[in-house]
C-alpha cells in the first residue's frame, strides 16, 4: 500500500466548518498547477520503489481544476512515480459543480472513484453548513456519475448539525441510500479551531448538539447504514463489500504516502513532512527549487507505536501479530484486565487476528485509545 | 554578665516584627544598609518570606553602646510565628529575660500575641510595649484604642509604651535604650555546674547539628564533654561561638550568653528543643524545667504520584527531616494509592510547609490524603490503640470507646462577630469556656473544640466569616470520648481506603452527602456509570452517581490530522497516568483531599 495525495486549495465558497487549507478564489489556479507539477517532480525520488496504489485529489475543491489541468497532473504523477495498474484514483467533487462533460473528462484522465461532499439533503442544514449545492443537485450528480461510468462513488453525510432532528437525519440517510452510493463517510460535525463555525460557537451564536443526542444520532447512523449492507470499517466510514477506500486505509495503516500541494502531510518510512500552509510560501519554495516543507519529524519507536495503535484501532482493528512483530509487544498481555473489561462491556471484539471496535466501542474510541496508550508505554 | 541583654519580640504576623528586627540590626551596625535591601533578614527561608511567617528560630548578637557610655551585647532571639510551634516559642522565651511586645497601631492586639505574651509573663519576662506603624495615616483614628488595649492587657502606664515605626526608623533608639535600661541582665553563676537550654537546632551539611543554646549557669568550652540530660547522650564540644549574621567562633560561652555549639551530632532528633546541656564530668542537679517531647498532632498520607518513585520519596523525607525534627513518617500502603508514608505534623501549617518543601526543594510529585488527628481507641478487651489512619480503625464490635484530642482555642475579634464565631464553633462541636471584652468593641473568646474539627478548614472559615478580623490561637488540652464512627467511601461497591474518614455520628449523614457531591465533581466521567456511596459499616448514608461517557471520538482522522492527534493523545495520556485506579474506576489525585474543599 502506498498513497499519493494532491491538495487543491481553492473553493468557490468556503464551508463554515471546514479547516482544510483553501482560498476562496480561483485566481492563481494556473500558476498553482505549474507549481504542483514541479513539486511532483521534486518528490519523484521517494525512498520506496513500491508502486502507488491510490491517488487522491483533495481540497479545497479539486473539481475546480480544468479537465486539461487535471489530465496534465495525472499524466505527470504516472510519469514520476510507479503507479499500480489497478490503482484507486479518487477525486473530491462538489455536487453542485459537476457536469456530464466534466465527469467524462475525469474518467478520461484516469479518475475511477468520486467523492461527493453531499453532507445533507435538508436545505436548512445545507445553508447552515454554507454548502453551495442543493439537495436535488446531489441526486443529479450521482446520476451523472453513474452515466459517466463511475462504479465507485462516495458520498459524505454530516450529523449532529445544530438544528438537525432525528427525523431530518433519518430523511437524509434515506435520500442518501436511495442513491445507492458505494461508500459513505458519515461525520459528526466538528467545531475546528480557526473556522467561522468555531468563532460562532465561542460567541454563543451556535448551540452545539448535546453529547447524548450526538451519541444517539451516531447510533442511528451506524445502525441504519449497517442494516443497508454497508460495513463500518472506521469511526466515520462505511462501504459496500469490496468498496473500502484504499487511500484512507493507507493512512490508518500508517503505510507510506507522498503528498503535494500547500498544507499537505506526507509520511515516508518514519518521517513525516508537512508543506507550508500558504499558497505564497509554498509557491516561493518550489520556485526556489526547495522542498516546500514547513517542517518534518522523524518518529521514534514509541511515536510509531502510538500512531499505529490509534490509527488501526479507529479503523479495521489492531492487528495483534503485526504489533508483536513490529514492536515486540503482546498487546493482549499489555492491556491485561482492561481488555477483559472492554470485551465484557462490548466495546471491543477479539477476532483472533485483530482487536476491533464494536459499534459501542466506536462511540468511545478516543477514551479507549487513551487507556491503551497508557497501558503500552 | 551585667552587660548582656537577652530578649525576643512578640508580635502578630504582619505587625512588623521582622522589619523591627532588621532595623535593630541596622542600627547596631550588624548589617549594612545595602544588605538591608534584602529585607527581613531573619526570615531566610523563601517559604517563610512568602508566607510572612517564621518557621525556624534564629538569634543574633548585637553590639550597642548606650547613652550611659557602656557597651552592651544584645541577644535578639527570634520566635516562630505560628500556633503549630507554640512549644518552640515557649522554649525560646525561656532563653530571654525580656520581650518587646509589638502591636500594630492600626490593628490592635491579636490572639496569638496574647497567648505568647501570657507565656512570657508566666516566665517572668520584662515586657516592653511597642506600638508600631504609628506613621500610617489610619493610625490616627485607632492608636488610642490600641494603647488602651495594651494598658488593659499588661497594666502598664501610657508613658511606658514606645511609639515606633520600624519602617520609617522612628523609635528605634528609644527601644534599644529601654532594652538596656529595663530588661534585667542575666542572673546566673558562672562557677556553678553548666546549665544550658537548647532552644533551637539546625542541620548543617558540613558540621552536623548546630545547637543554639542559652547558658544559664557555668561555662562551656571547646573539648568539654557534655551531657544532654533528657536524651542522656554525651558528646564532645567541637566548636563554640556566638551568633552574628553568621556564626562567630569564640571557643567559649559563659553564663548569661546565647550562642551555638557543634559536637558531631548527626541527627537533629538527637538534639531536642528544651533539653538541658550540662557537663558530663560535673552535671547540674537542677535541669531546666519545661522540657517535653514534641508529638505530632495532625497526620496525613503522603504518596508518590507515580508509585515507582516510592524510594525517592523516602529519601526526600529522610533529608527533609534532617532540618525538621518535628515531622514523623512511617511507611504505609493503601489499595488506592500503593506504597507511601503516614506522616505526622505539629499542625496544619506545618503539614502544608512539609508538603510544599517536598515539592519545591525535593522535586517530589506527591498525592496527599485528608489530614486527620490521632484517635485513642479502647477496645472491648481494654487495650489502648492509637489510630492515626482512619482506615485502620478496628471493627466497631471490637471498640469500647473512641477518644479524640481537644484543643483550647482562643479567638479574638471585633465584637460584632461574636454571633458568627459562636455559630461556627458550635457547628464544629465546640463549647464556649469563656468570653471577655478587651475593649468596648473587641472580644476574647475561649472554646473547647475537637482538633479534628479544626484541621479541616476552620481557620479559613473563621477568617472569611469575620472578614479577616478574627485571630486564633490554640493549645492542646486532652482526649475526650466522642460518638465517632468511620465513614467509608465506596466506588462501584468497592471501598477506597484512602478516602475513609472518622466523623461524629451526628454529622456523618450531612458529611457523607457533601463528600459524595464533591467527589462527583472531581471524578471525571468514565466509560461506565460510577456509583459513589458513603457508608458507615454496611449502612449507606449518602450516594451519588456519575453518568457514563456517551460519546468521545473525533470523527475525522486523515493524513493531516495524525501528528496533531498523536501529540494531543500524549498530553492527555500524562493526565491519565496521574489517575489512581481503584477497581475499574479512575480517581484523580485531587479527590484524595476532596474534603478540604467542602463548604
Amino acid at each position: 500500500m502506498r498513497g499519493y495525495y494532491l491538495h487543491i486549495p481553492f473553493c468557490e465558497k468556503k464551508c463554515s466548518y471546514c479547516d482544510f487549507y483553501s482560498l476562496e478564489t480561483t485566481q492563481h489556479i494556473d500558476t498553482f498547477v505549474e507549481t504542483l507539477l514541479r513539486e511532483i517532480t521534486m518528490r519523484a525520488d521517494a525512498p520506496t520503489s513500491e508502486p502507488v496504489t491510490s491517488v487522491f485529489f483533495g481540497g479545497g475543491t479539486p473539481s475546480l481544476l480544468s479537465i486539461e489541468a487535471l489530465t496534465r497532473i495525472t499524466e505527470h504523477v504516472r510519469a514520476s512515480v510507479p503507479v499500480a495498474p489497478d490503482a484507486e484514483w479518487t477525486m473530491e467533487c462538489n455536487p453542485g459543480t459537476v457536469t456530464a462533460e466534466s465527469l467524462q473528462g475525469y474518467a478520461h484522465a484516469g479518475i475511477n472513484r468520486l467523492s461527493f461532499g453531499v453532507q445533507s439533503f435538508t436545505e436548512s442544514e445545507l445553508a447552515f453548513l454554507d454548502r453551495i449545492h442543493t439537495a436535488d443537485e446531489a441526486s443529479l450528480a450521482m446520476q451523472l456519475a453513474r452515466q459517466a461510468g463511475f462504479a465507485n462513488v462516495n458520498m459524505d453525510l454530516m450529523f449532529a448539525v445544530p438544528g438537525q432532528t432525528f427525523a431530518s437525519l433519518q430523511y437524509n440517510i434515506e435520500r442518501l441510500l436511495a442513491l445507492e452510493p458505494d461508500h459513505i463517510s458519515a461525520y459528526s460535525l466538528i467545531y475546528e479551531h480557526g473556522t467561522p463555525l468555531y468563532a460562532k460557537l465561542k460567541k454563543g451564536l451556535v448551540t452545539p448538539t448535546s453529547e447524548d443526542t450526538d451519541a444517539a444520532m451516531y447510533a442511528l447512523v451506524i445502525d441504519t447504514l449497517t442494516r443497508a449492507g454497508y460495513e463500518q470499517y472506521e469511526v466515520s466510514n462505511f462501504a459496500r463489500p469490496g468498496r473500502r477506500c484504499l487511500h484512507n486505509r493507507t493512512y490508518w495503516f500508517c503505510a507510506p504516502y507522498t503528498s503535494v500541494g500547500p498544507s499537505a502531510h506526507g509520511l515516508l518510512g518514519t518521517t513525516r513532512y508537512w508543506n507550508h500552509r500558504s499558497l505564497t510560501q509554498w509557491t516561493a519554495k518550489v520556485h526556489a527549487a526547495e522542498l516546500p516543507e514547513a517542517n518534518r519529524e522523524t518518529l521514534d519507536t514509541q511515536e510509531q507505536l502510538t500512531e499505529f495503535l490509534f490509527c488501526t484501532l479507529r479503523a479495521e482493528g489492531i492487528p495483534v501479530d503485526i504489533i508483536r512483530d513490529r514492536f515486540g509487544i503482546d498487546i493482549r498481555q499489555a492491556l491485561g484486565q482492561h481488555l477483559t473489561h472492554w470485551i465484557e462491556a462490548d466495546f471491543i471484539r477479539d477476532t483472533g487476528a485483530h482487536l476491533r471496535l464494536t459499534a459501542e466501542g466506536y462511540r468511545v474510541c478516543d477514551e479507549l485509545t487513551l487507556h491503551m496508550l497508557a497501558c503500552v508505554e | 554578665m551585667k552587660n548582656y541583654r537577652n530578649f525576643c519580640i512578640i508580635a502578630h504576623i504582619d505587625h512588623g516584627k521582622s522589619t523591627l528586627a532588621d532595623r535593630l540590626l541596622e542600627r547596631t551596625g550588624r548589617v549594612s544598609a545595602r544588605e538591608m535591601t534584602m529585607n527581613q533578614i531573619l526570615d531566610d527561608n523563601p517559604l517563610e518570606q512568602e508566607r510572612g511567617i517564621t518557621i525556624k528560630l534564629h538569634a543574633i548578637q548585637m553590639d550597642y553602646t548606650a547613652n550611659d557610655g557602656n557597651s552592651y551585647k544584645l541577644n535578639l532571639i527570634d520566635t516562630p510565628g505560628h500556633v503549630d510551634f507554640s512549644y518552640e516559642v515557649s522554649r525560646s522565651l525561656s532563653a530571654c529575660e525580656g520581650a518587646l511586645l509589638v502591636v500594630d497601631a492600626t490593628q490592635g492586639v491579636e490572639a496569638q500575641t496574647i497567648s505568647n505574651l501570657f507565656m512570657a509573663i508566666e516566665q517572668g519576662l520584662e515586657i516592653i510595649p511597642v506600638i508600631n506603624k504609628i506613621d500610617l495615616p489610619s493610625a490616627v483614628t485607632t492608636i488610642e484604642s490600641v494603647k488602651q488595649q495594651v494598658i488593659d492587657l499588661i497594666g502598664c502606664k501610657e508613658e511606658d509604651m514606645i511609639l515606633a515605626s520600624a519602617k520609617a526608623g522612628i523609635g528605634i533608639d528609644e527601644i534599644l535604650e529601654t532594652v538596656v535600661a529595663k530588661i534585667p541582665p542575666p542572673a546566673g553563676d558562672p562557677k556553678a555546674p553548666l546549665r544550658a537550654l537548647i532552644y533551637d537546632s539546625i542541620f548543617d551539611a558540613y558540621r552536623g547539628v548546630v545547637v543554639n543554646v542559652r547558658v544559664f549557669d557555668g561555662t562551656m568550652k571547646e573539648k568539654d564533654k557534655i551531657l544532654f540530660m533528657n536524651t542522656n547522650q554525651t558528646y564532645e564540644l567541637d566548636e563554640v561561638g556566638v551568633l552574628y549574621m553568621q556564626r562567630k567562633r569564640t571557643g567559649i560561652l559563659e553564663a548569661g550568653n546565647v550562642g551555638y555549639f557543634t559536637a558531631a551530632i548527626r541527627r537533629l532528633q538527637d538534639s531536642k528543643v528544651g533539653d538541658t546541656v550540662t557537663l558530663a564530668s560535673n552535671p547540674t542537679t537542677n535541669p531546666i524545667e519545661g522540657f517535653r517531647e514534641v508529638k505530632p498532632m495532625v497526620f496525613s498520607g503522603i504518596y508518590p504520584a507515580d508509585s515507582d518513585d516510592f524510594e525517592d520519596l523516602r529519601e526526600a523525607l529522610g533529608k527533609l527531616s534532617l532540618n525538621d525534627s518535628a515531622i514523623s513518617f512511617e511507611p504505609e500502603s493503601s489499595t488506592a494509592l500503593g506504597f507511601g508514608f503516614r506522616c505526622g505534623f505539629l499542625g496544619l501549617l506545618h503539614m502544608e510547609i512539609v508538603q510544599e518543601r517536598l515539592e519545591r526543594e525535593f522535586n517530589q510529585v506527591i498525592v496527599t490524603t485528608v489530614p486527620n488527628v490521632r484517635y485513642k481507641v479502647i477496645t472491648t478487651r481494654d487495650e489502648i490503640l492509637w489510630v492515626d489512619n482512619p482506615s485502620q480503625l478496628p471493627n466497631p464490635t471490637l471498640i469500647k470507646e473512641i477518644q479524640e484530642p481537644f484543643i483550647r482555642a482562643q479567638i479574638i475579634a471585633p465584637s460584632e462577630y461574636v454571633g458568627t464565631i459562636m455559630k461556627l464553633c458550635m457547628e464544629r462541636r465546640g463549647t464556649m469556656l469563656g468570653q471577655s471584652y478587651l475593649s468596648a468593641d473587641r472580644v476574647d473568646m475561649t472554646f473547647d473544640l475537637p482538633l479534628a474539627e479544626v484541621v479541616f478548614d476552620f481557620y479559613d472559615k473563621l477568617k472569611s466569616n469575620t472578614r479577616g478580623y478574627a485571630s486564633l490561637d490554640y493549645e492542646y488540652s486532652d482526649y475526650k470520648q466522642g460518638e465517632l464512627v468511620r465513614m467509608d467511601i465506596l466506588l462501584n461497591g468497592e471501598a477506597v481506603d484512602a478516602l475513609s474518614s472518622i466523623v461524629h455520628r451526628q454529622k456523618a449523614h450531612e458529611w457523607g452527602k457533601k463528600l459524595c457531591a464533591k467527589l462527583k465533581e472531581l471524578i471525571p466521567r468514565q466509560m461506565f456509570e460510577v456509583a459513589i456511596q458513603a457508608a458507615i459499616g454496611s449502612k449507606v448514608v449518602a450516594r451519588e452517581s456519575i453518568s457514563a461517557i456517551r460519546k468521545n471520538v473525533i470523527a475525522k482522522c486523515y493524513g493531516g490530522d495524525i501528528s496533531r492527534k498523536r501529540k494531543l493523545l500524549d498530553k492527555q495520556k500524562e493526565g491519565k497516568k496521574r489517575m489512581k485506579q481503584v477497581g475499574k474506576v479512575e480517581i484523580p489525585q485531587e479527590a484524595f483531599h476532596a474534603v478540604l474543599s467542602i463548604d
